[in-house]
């Protein structure tokens, strides 16, 4: 039987990152703005953000963003939302609450520290009433967010999807265990002729004989992130240049450019 | 429960100390793991079986879960809080993040433990997660990516969402009755639950039932209150009836997510009259269990293949008498009743709603 090769088509992408505002920031370093310190989310009122996270306001802005170069309404797609440590920074302040404030945690954070946040709030602003899902597996979130966005498109359960990627530092006092830094990515697939292909995300397998020559590149800054495969892709499209990709220390995917 | 809340709540704890994980796997401790390694004890067998059969890169693994072990960070911040948060932060030698807290932390002991080694992810929305875990695994085995997947939801009792959901006001000091009058709120509960989803049955087995169909949808409407009309709801169950090709009056009963609470029982019971009409006996079974958050999906789908298999259907314990808002039949007593296919719903903070279609094999 076999998994089927469908492809899609790479519709449209967006980076957020401190001081990076767009993808063409993420490569040019003159087009980088120190100013440009938050998302921006222009999708929900002001009483909505409050209480949310730098990660959840990320996601949000980069799927918004993504979709808006694909030229696609909000309410017209599937998204699948990742990231490894998620709503840590609430998850966090609600501790600190728990021991400081008689006990007693916010219900504006505690209703915005799941895993689904930044989905409920797309789904929100963007009256999107459709299939959203928010994954996590470790270093491995990307690809399979990409793998299940690939799987909702090849069976025809859905036209388009974005998938978003996004990664934020640890608070006190587990910083030690991560090094990531800030950074969102999202990027807009749909099963349409042209355009820069993304494959069906695959495994590096421990017994393949012949494993691809991957492109493995690092972004300063953003070194061993979990949004770093996304962060290929955009290379790849941007140098028009097809090739494998790492995705994740196991997973990578073919993108051919025209 | 497991620790001390400075105000009255009934949760659905499994009692007792909960056994360790095995030495090699120490690293990964915490109370959802070991939840997990006590769940996947109940499938020990049949999974075995299944990596045999497949070989164990062709069995995915796809859980959910809203908290993962955020219990064991609970634990070490309160104990560096009470040493005046020194600077650099110090913490035990035996606590290790990446391996306890985090969402994929759990996911690997368990792909250990059952011995898989295809594809895993964790889904986590909320209260709706281990439901939404059928559809990843069902596309997973329809697309040929894997044979068998292993799915379920696991979550464990901890302060963040106890204190949480008080918080927003929805706790119950007293048993929950969902669909009751007066209906005093939710019982959080804790759960570790697993179905193994296969391609085809087994030479000499039976299934013990088939997954029909998965709807999906958004209510694009509030962070933490359902849609009052419950449009996303109905729009999923919809859907996963569409999909099984399976008309209302077909479902012999409709396990509803359920919780107690005065706006979710409110909405969701309309959706359910909606499309079922006022005789299609309803079912909350967290007034059995609590409410095991992203646990509950994989508990309730369970309840509803035992249903299936069982020919009955559980008592509405807790609803009599029913709020007089409230429409649907809530069987007071357990029903014997064949059953050829069930609704199992779930829905979750975000708008995010799952329903799934279940038939008797």
């Amino acid at each position: 039987m076999g998994a089927p090769d469908t492809t899609l088509r790479l519709a449209g992408a967006a980076v957020f990152a401190p001081g990076i505002p767009s993808v063409d920031a993420l490569f040019d370093p003159s087009a980088r703005d120190p100013e440009f310190r938050k998302p921006v989310v222009d999708i929900v009122a002001s009483r909505m953000k409050r209480a949310t996270s730098i990660a959840t306001r990320a996601a949000v802005h980069v799927v918004v963003h993504a979709a808006r170069q694909a030229d696609w309404p909000l309410d017209s797609f599937a998204t699948v939302f990742a990231s490894q440590h998620g709503e840590i920074q609430i998850a966090v302040e609600q501790m600190r609450m728990m021991r400081e404030d008689n006990g007693i945690v916010s219900p504006a954070r505690f209703k915005n520290s799941v895993h689904n946040t930044a989905a409920g709030m797309f789904s929100i602003g963007a009256t999107n009433r459709g299939f959203t899902s928010a994954i996590a597996a470790g270093d491995h979130s990307f690809p399979l967010a990409l793998l299940e966005a690939w799987m909702l498109l090849a069976s025809g359960e859905q036209e388009r999807a974005v998938v978003s990627i996004v990664e934020e530092p640890l608070p006190e006092p587990i910083t030690e265990f991560s090094s990531h830094a800030t950074l969102a990515v999202a990027v807009a697939l749909d099963r349409a002729e042209g355009g820069t292909r993304v494959h069906r995300p695959e495994r590096l397998l421990p017994e393949a004989t012949q494993p691809p020559a991957l492109d493995a590149r690092s972004f300063e800054g953003f070194e061993g992130h979990t949004a770093e495969g996304a962060l290929r892709i955009l290379a790849c499209e941007r140098e028009s240049r097809s090739t494998h990709v790492s995705l994740s220390p196991s997973w990578c995917a073919r993108v051919d450019v025209p | 429960m497991p620790f001390e809340v400075p105000f009255e709540a009934v949760t659905g704890t499994v009692p007792g100390p909960l056994p360790p994980l095995p030495e090699d796997l120490r690293g990964y401790d915490s109370r959802t793991a070991r939840l997990a390694q006590m769940g996947l004890r109940e499938v020990e067998d049949p999974v075995r079986a299944s990596v045999a059969r497949w070989g164990a890169h062709r069995v995915a693994l796809v859980l959910g879960t809203s908290t993962g072990g955020i219990d064991t960070t609970e634990k070490v911040f309160f104990e560096w809080h009470e040493r005046g948060c020194p600077q650099p932060p110090t913490l035990p030698s035996d606590f290790s993040y990446p391996t306890q807290h985090p969402f994929h932390a759990f996911l690997d002991a368990t792909a250990i433990l059952a011995g898989i080694a295809g594809p895993r992810w964790v889904v986590s929305t909320a209260c709706s997660s281990s439901a939404k875990v059928f559809s990843s695994a069902r596309r997973l085995i329809e697309l040929d990516l894997a044979d068998a997947v292993l799915v379920g939801g696991v979550d464990g009792l901890c302060n963040t969402t106890v204190r949480g959901f008080n918080s927003l006001g929805v706790m119950s000091s007293e048993p929950c009755r969902p669909f009751g009058a007066d209906r005093p709120g939710m019982n959080v509960g804790e759960a570790g639950a697993f179905l193994l989803l296969e391609r085809e049955v087994a030479p000499g087995q039976a299934p013990m039932a088939w997954l029909r169909g998965v709807g999906e949808t958004s209510d694009a409407y509030h962070m933490s209150s359902p849609e009052p009309e419950g449009r996303g709801a109905l729009e999923a169950m919809k859907i996963a009836l569409a999909e099984g090709g399976v008309e209302p009056a077909q479902v012999g009963y409709v396990n509803a997510h359920g919780t107690g609470t005065k706006y979710n029982d409110a909405a969701e019971s309309k959706a359910i009259e909606a499309l079922f009409g006022r005789e299609t006996p309803v079912v909350s079974t967290k007034a059995y269990t609590g409410h095991t958050l992203g646990a509950c999906g994989a508990v309730e789908a369970i309840f509803a293949i035992e249903a299936l298999r069982g020919g009955w259907i559980p008592a509405a314990i807790g609803a009599h008498p029913i709020d007089p808002e409230i429409h649907v039949h809530l069987p007071e007593s357990v029903l014997e009743r064949e059953l050829q296919f069930v609704i199992s719903n779930a829905f979750a903070f975000g708008g995010n709603n799952a329903s799934l279609l279940l038939e008797k094999a």
